[in-house]
C-alpha cells in the first residue's frame, strides 16, 4: 500500500520512458573523479611520504634477491 | 481526519515508539561519552582518571553501535513489514516478548560496563566493542549480548511468520520491497550472528565463568569479524532502505528502480559474510591467501554501494525534475533543501560517498596497513555508522515521530539546523580523524601524546588536528541536545489531525520488471553459506590447528584498575606476541611497534 508523491510541489509528471538521469550521471562521474584524484593523492602520501611497508619492503627484498 | 500508521496499526505503532525511545536513550548516554572522549583524548579538558577511559569508550561503542543502531531498526523494520504487507504482527504478545528480551540483554550488559566506573562493585567490563581474549569481561556482560541477540533473532521470525501468512492469501504476489528488504537482511543477520554466538558461548563465556582455563584469541577475534563485518550492513541496510523507499518520496519523485533495489539487497545478503577477515589484515597466523580471499570479496561489495548510488540519486533526480528543475547540475537547486527529513538523509549521503573512499583505503590489504590500528580507522566508522546510519535515523524520525505518536514535529526549524549541524561538526571531527590516523596516531588510546615521539604533519600540526576533533565534538553534541529537545517536546505535543499518511515511494520501474529469480530468498541464503564455508573453513581450521580450540597458554587479564600494571609490564617484557591485538588497546604502543617493524624490514 504505497503512496503517491506529495503533489503540491510538483510541477510535471516524469513517466519511466521520458526520464533520462543526466543529472546522476554528471554527479557520479564527478564523484569518479573525485576517487580517481584522491587515489593519486594516496600514492603521494603514503608511499612517496614513508618508509617501506612489510608489502612493499618484502617486495624490494625479492627484487634484490632475484636480482642477485 | 489523518491516515496516520497509529491510525492504522495502533498496537504496532506502539511498539515501533518503544523500539525508537529504547534507541534514543541509548544514543543520549552514548552521545554524552563521544564528547567525554574527544576532549580528554585530544587533552583540551580531562576530568576522569585515563584508565576510566576504556570504560567511557566501551559503553559509547556498545551504546551506540548495538544499542542505538539495532533498537531503531527493529522500529523500522516492523513498520515496514506491517505497512507494505498491509497486516499486523501475528501475534502482538510474541513482539513485545522479543522487545522485552533486547531491553534485559542491553540492561545485563550494560551493569557490569558500569560497574566499571567504580571499585566498590567487583565487576567490569571495560573490554572495548570488540571484546577481544585475553581481555576478560564478566559473564553478565556475555550474558545481556546473548539474550540481545536472541531478541534480535525472535525479531527475525516475527517478521517471517508476518510474511508467511500474507504469502498464503497471496500467493502469486510479488514480495512487497521494504518487506523484501527486512526478509534479505534478516536472512543476512541469522548467519552473521552464528560467528559471534559461537564466541561467546563455546569461548569467551565458560572461560569468564571459570569452566574452561583459556581460549585461543586468534579464534574469537577471527569469529567476532565473522560477525563484526556483517553487523555493519545490519546498521546500514535499514540505512538503506530509507534511501530506497522513503528519500525518493520526499524528494518528490519515485524509486527509480525496484528490480535494481532487490539486486542490492542480493547482494548483501551473499556478500556480507565471507569478508570478516578484512579487518584482520595486521593479525599474524592467518596466511596472506586467506586475507586475499577476504580483500576480493570485500571489492565486490563495492558493487552494491555504487548501484544504491546510482539508484538513490536517481530517484532523487527524478524528484527534482518533477519539480521543474534542469540542467545537469542545476535540478539540484530543485530539491526541498528546507525540509529536515529529506536535507537529513541527502546529507548523510553525500558523507557516505566520502566513507566510500576511506573504505576502499581500509579495504585494500597494502595500504591498510598503514592506518591499521590508526585514527584514520575512527574517522572512518564515524562517517559511515556515526553520519550515514546515525543521521540518516535521525532524520528519518523527524517524519515517524508524528506517525507513532499521532503528534506534529515541535519544530521543523530546529530540525533542520540539527540535521545540518550534525554535517558540519562530523566534518570537522572525522576529516581531522583521517588525517590524524595518516600521522599515526593511534586509536582506543587514552592519552596519545608520548615523550619522544611526534607525529609530523605535512601541512598543519597535531594541535591543529586535535582542535577541530574537539571543535567536531562540540559541535555534535549540540546537534544531540536539539535532536532530543525536539523529540521530547513532541512527546508534549497535542494529537493532531492533520498529519501525512503514512506510506513510502512508488517505483518508476516496478516489481514486475524484477526477475522472479530474485524473490527465490531459499537460493540466495544457499549461495551466502556457500561462500561462507568458501571463505572461513580453511583460515578457521588453520587457527585451530596452530593454536588449540582453547588456544595455547595465555594469561588472562580481567579488566580493572589492578590489571593495568601487570598488562604494562607483560607488553614491556613479554614482547607483543601474545598480547597482539591488546597492544594498541591498552598502552597504544603502536608507532613505537610500527618504527620497529620498519627497521627490520630495513
Amino acid at each position: 500500500m504505497s503512496q503517491s508523491i506529495d503533489e503540491s510541489t510538483q510541477t510535471t509528471e516524469i513517466g519511466h520512458d521520458e526520464y533520462d538521469p543526466v543529472g546522476t550521471l554528471a554527479l557520479i562521474g564527478l564523484y569518479f573523479l573525485i576517487l580517481v584524484a584522491l587515489w593519486i593523492f594516496v600514492y603521494f602520501v603514503e608511499f612517496l611520504g614513508n618508509d617501506p611497508t612489510v608489502v612493499t619492503g618484502s617486495a624490494l627484498l625479492l627484487a634484490g634477491v632475484g636480482h642477485r | 481526519m489523518s491516515n496516520t500508521y497509529l491510525d492504522q496499526f495502533p498496537a504496532e505503532a506502539k511498539v515501533v515508539r518503544a523500539a525508537f525511545y529504547s534507541s534514543f536513550f541509548a544514543l543520549a548516554i552514548g552521545g554524552l561519552f563521544g564528547i567525554v572522549q574527544t576532549l580528554h583524548r585530544t587533552d583540551v579538558y580531562r576530568f576522569m582518571d585515563s584508565a576510566d577511559y576504556y570504560t567511557v569508550l566501551t559503553a559509547h561503542g556498545v551504546l551506540l553501535a548495538i544499542t542505538f543502531t539495532i533498537f531503531f531498526l527493529v522500529g523500522v523494520f516492523t513498520w515496514a513489514v506491517t505497512t507494505s504487507l498491509d497486516r499486523g504482527v501475528e501475534n502482538l504478545r510474541f513482539t513485545w516478548a522479543w522487545y522485552g528480551l533486547m531491553v534485559i540483554g542491553t540492561a545485563m550488559a550494560a551493569i557490569p560496563i558500569f560497574a566499571g566506573f567504580t571499585d566498590s562493585i567487583d565487576m567490569s567490563a571495560s573490554v572495548l566493542f570488540t571484546f577481544y581474549a585475553p581481555l576478560q569481561g564478566h559473564p553478565l556482560f556475555y550474558l545481556g549480548l546473548v539474550l540481545f541477540v536472541v531478541g534480535t533473532w525472535l525479531a527475525g521470525v516475527d517478521w517471517f511468520r508476518s510474511w508467511r501468512a500474507w504469502k498464503a492469501e497471496h500467493p502469486d504476489e510479488r514480495i512487497p520491497l521494504p518487506t523484501f528488504m527486512v526478509l534479505t537482511t534478516t536472512i543476512m543477520w541469522y548467519i552473521a550472528t552464528l560467528g559471534v554466538a559461537a564466541a561467546i558461548l563455546l569461548f569467551l563465556l565458560p572461560w569468564s565463568l571459570g569452566l574452561i582455563e583459556s581460549v585461543n584469541p586468534l579464534l574469537t577475534r577471527t569469529l567476532f569479524w565473522f560477525f563484526g563485518h556483517p553487523v555493519v550492513y545490519f546498521w546500514l541496510m535499514p540505512t538503506y532502505m530509507m534511501w530506497y523507499v522513503m528519500l525518493p518520496k520526499f524528494s518528490g519523485g519515485k524509486l527509480f528502480s525496484d528490480p535494481l533495489a532487490r539486486v542490492v539487497f542480493v547482494l548483501f545478503l551473499i556478500l556480507s559474510v565471507p569478508t570478516g577477515i578484512h579487518h584482520q589484515y595486521l593479525d599474524p597466523g592467518i596466511a596472506e591467501g586467506f586475507k586475499f580471499i577476504a580483500m576480493t570479496n570485500t571489492m565486490f561489495l563495492l558493487l552494491p554501494s555504487l548501484l544504491t548510488a546510482f539508484t538513490v540519486v536517481a530517484s532523487m533526480e527524478h524528484g527534482a525534475r518533477q519539480r521543474g528543475g534542469t540542467g545537469y547540475f542545476g535540478w539540484l537547486k530543485a530539491l526541498p533543501w528546507r525540509d529536515p527529513v529529506f536535507t537529513g538523509m541527502a546529507l548523510a549521503g553525500l558523507m557516505f560517498a566520502a566513507a566510500g573512499f576511506s573504505g576502499m583505503v581500509n579495504a585494500g590489504m597494502n595500504i591498510n596497513y598503514l592506518v591499521h590500528n590508526t585514527f584514520w580507522v575512527v574517522g572512518h566508522f564515524h562517517l559511515t555508522v556515526g553520519t550515514a546510519v546515525a543521521l540518516t535515523f535521525m532524520a528519518v524520525t523527524y517524519w515517524f515521530l508524528p506517525q507513532i505518536t499521532g503528534k506534529a514535529l515541535w519544530s521543523r526549524p530546529v530540525a533542520l539546523v540539527q540535521v545540518v549541524l550534525w554535517f558540519v561538526g562530523m566534518t570537522f571531527m572525522s576529516n581531522a580523524m583521517h588525517r590524524a590516523g595518516l600521522l599515526g596516531v593511534p586509536r582506543r588510546t587514552a592519552e596519545p601524546q608520548y615523550e619522544g615521539v611526534t607525529f609530523e604533519a605535512a601541512v598543519g600540526s597535531v594541535g591543529e588536528l586535535n582542535a577541530q576533533i574537539a571543535l567536531g565534538g562540540v559541535i555534535l553534541t549540540i546537534s544531540l541536545v536539539l535532536f532530543f529537545a525536539n523529540v521530547i517536546a513532541t512527546g508534549f505535543n497535542g494529537r493532531s489531525d492533520e498529519l501525512p499518511s503514512n506510506g513510502y515511494a512508488d517505483a518508476l520501474s516496478g516489481p514486475e520488471d524484477a526477475p522472479l529469480v530474485l524473490d527465490n530468498l531459499k537460493l540466495w541464503t544457499a549461495i551466502a553459506i556457500v561462500l561462507v564455508i568458501f571463505a572461513y573453513t580453511f583460515p578457521l581450521l588453520s587457527i585451530v590447528q596452530r593454536g588449540g580450540l582453547f588456544g595455547p597458554e595465555v594469561i588472562t587479564f580481567p579488566v580493572s584498575l589492578e590489571s593495568l600494571a601487570p598488562i604494562a609490564a607483560a607488553l614491556e617484557y613479554g614482547g607483543l606476541a601474545t598480547v597482539d591485538g591488546v597492544a594498541s588497546a591498552v598502552t597504544g604502543a603502536l608507532e613505537p611497534g610500527r618504527i620497529a617493524i620498519a627497521e627490520v624490514v630495513r
